[in-house]
């Protein structure tokens, strides 16, 4: 499989859990999508949170965000790992790649047409047209 | 325990439903006024933003009807499903009371 997919993994371990553990975790973590042939792009820390509900009794939890990218092999073993894994209370994968080209193709889809208008009304619209990209700028954020 | 939010209800009214009298036909006519889209929804929905997300759940927790939020059908789907994915991480809650 030549394809390249990009996943997004986050997990909730319990929040009593030390930051060495969550250390060794993450590298292990890092270990199995490395042998099962994906890298990680991205691990984000968002670390102890509140949760929105209880979760195993549990009102607190530690969060971590993977970004990863692979075939798509290496994600099964990672979710039979953190099935079995006590510390992890939850997690989740999604898929995000696909998300992202339509996402992509939208905000393609509208630069063009924002820049045929500003080509149509041009005499009149170049003063405009930095406030127009100033605003788009803004709704990008 | 079915007690939907009085809110809503009143607010489909007012907005969707314009009665008017056609004269020709001599019956009552609905007219329906088309919304402009009252919320900005970006292009990629991120399932982690949990600040954008919360503009589309109301106090009790649930998922603000399209004809509420006046999104578009396919935005729609977009929100709802980030907010499905987020309430799974306990980012968001599936019921407040």
């Amino acid at each position: 499989m030549a394809e390249k997919r990009t996943y997004e993994m986050m997990y909730i371990a319990a929040a009593e859990t030390s930051d060495d553990d969550i250390a060794t975790l993450n590298e292990t973590i890092t270990n199995i999508i490395e042998t099962g042939g994906g890298s990680v792009v991205k691990m984000e820390d968002m670390g102890r949170r509140k949760l929105a509900y209880e979760i195993n009794k549990k009102n607190d939890g530690y969060y971590v965000l993977f970004e990863i990218e692979g075939s798509g092999q290496e994600i099964a073993e990672l979710e039979r790992r953190m099935r079995v894994n006590d510390t992890i209370m939850r997690y989740l994968t999604v898929r995000v790649d696909e998300e992202r080209k339509t996402a992509q193709k939208l905000t393609d889809k509208r630069e063009k047409r924002q820049s045929r208008n500003n080509e149509r009304n041009n005499g009149s619209a170049t003063i405009n047209q930095t406030e127009e990209t100033a605003a788009e700028a803004e709704d990008e954020e | 325990m079915d007690k939907k939010p009085k809110k809503y209800e009143e607010d489909d009214d007012k907005k969707e439903v314009e009665s008017g009298f056609d004269q020709k036909n001599e019956r009552p006519v609905r007219r329906y006024q088309r919304r402009r889209q009252s919320q900005f929804v970006p292009d990629y929905i991120d399932w982690k933003d949990v600040d954008f997300l919360r503009r589309f759940i109301p106090e009790r927790g649930k998922i603000m009807p399209r004809r509420i939020s006046g999104v578009a059908a396919k935005d729609q789907r977009r929100v709802e499903r980030a907010i499905k994915r987020a309430r799974i991480m306990a980012l968001i809650p599936f019921v407040t009371d």
